[in-house]
């Protein structure tokens, strides 16, 4: 059971990509149409952007230290 | 990790890996002072703090209507934490917090870039004390600023929001609990933590291979080959990592500066 404990963690950290990969995808998919429809709200928009994937991403930086940790 | 990369033997087995992982975050002391151990870390952490100390010193020192490039260069940094964070975040009432908000910048981002500055090649911010006291900081900070303005109220809006209907107030106002004192400044030490020990063991890895492929194996042919195409993806990894060490700067301080917006103006 112990030397399969360093792939499972590997394949919970994995899963643990999957959604804010696609989170990430649609925050920066939707952040490029707001700019390219409002130019001048570029600056708010990136700023938004940014905090947005900073919340999704760390659902995936979680599953990494638990790849760790484990 | 690089040496015990070289004390395996790459003819017959090459594949080795610590024995346990705690290994990658093992500082050695280097001397101690009165029961202190001081170890790289440690070192590091004050010479980011003179460092960033120096660039605002030599800066500023002699104001100028016309700045050097050097000059002309911080005050762009600054100027950017002052407008695009602390004001831009915040409000107008964001420039008391501004000090602070560019303290927590330079050293971040400094700490970060220590990770690609050659010869040092560690990031400070990889070590999950940093992280956390500069969390626990900005945690203290968003508050004791909530409890200054708005008293005991501040808590109780967090807890029973008057904005959702009165039969979700409870699960929300539980969530919101949860979320505002115990997930944001975990979740806030580990997002720099973990991007930054990513990119150290990433670049660690693939420049290590690269190394101990080229130089290791005697004979010079396909095994070298397979160094050399290492040393490459290493060597643009390098060069995202540097993005990524500014990038996660500018978000720490973002997030610091928007919990504080929250405790500010707790009805937006």
């Amino acid at each position: 059971m112990e030397d399969i404990s360093g792939a499972l963690a590997l394949i919970g950290y994995g899963l643990a990509a999957i959604g804010p990969g696609i989170g990430i995808g649609i925050i920066a998919g939707n952040a490029v149409q707001a700019m390219a429809r409002q130019p001048e709200a570029a600056g708010m928009v990136r700023t938004t952007m940014f905090l947005g994937i900073a919340f999704a991403e760390a659902l995936t930086l979680i599953g990494f230290v638990l790849f760790f940790i484990a | 990790m690089i040496w015990a990369a070289f004390e395996c033997d790459p003819a017959t087995d090459i594949i080795c890996k610590p024995e346990f992982v705690n290994e990658l975050f093992e500082t050695h002391t280097i001397f101690s002072i009165g029961g202190f151990d001081v170890n790289r870390a440690i070192l590091l952490m004050f010479l980011a703090a003179f460092v960033a100390i120096g660039l605002l010193w030599f800066a500023f020192r002699k104001p100028a209507v016309v700045p050097t490039k050097f000059g002309a260069a911080m005050e762009a940094v600054v100027g950017f934490v002052r407008d695009e964070i602390a004001i831009g975040i915040i409000g107008p009432t964001g420039i008391k917090y501004f000090p602070y908000l560019l303290s927590v910048f330079l050293f971040v981002l400094i700490g970060n870039l220590f990770e690609v500055t050659p010869f040092i090649n560690f990031p400070i911010t990889s070590r999950m004390a940093i992280p956390l006291f500069l969390s626990l900081l900005t945690y203290f900070i968003f508050v004791g600023v909530g409890i200054a303005k708005n008293g005991f109220h501040y808590f109780s809006g967090i807890a029973w929001p008057k904005s959702v209907p009165a039969g979700l107030r409870p699960l929300v106002g539980l969530i919101e609990l949860v979320s505002t004192f115990v997930l944001r400044p975990i979740t806030l030490a580990v997002r720099l933590f973990a991007n930054l020990v990513a990119g150290h063991v990433m670049l660690t890895l693939l420049l290590a291979s690269g190394v101990v492929f080229i130089s290791q194996v005697g004979d010079i042919g396909f095994r070298s080959a397979i160094g050399l195409g290492w040393f490459t993806v290493g060597m643009a990894i390098f060069v995202f990592e540097i993005a990524v060490a500014a990038l996660q700067a500018y978000i720490f301080t973002l997030l610091s500066a928007v919990y504080i917006q929250t405790s500010v103006h707790p009805e937006h």
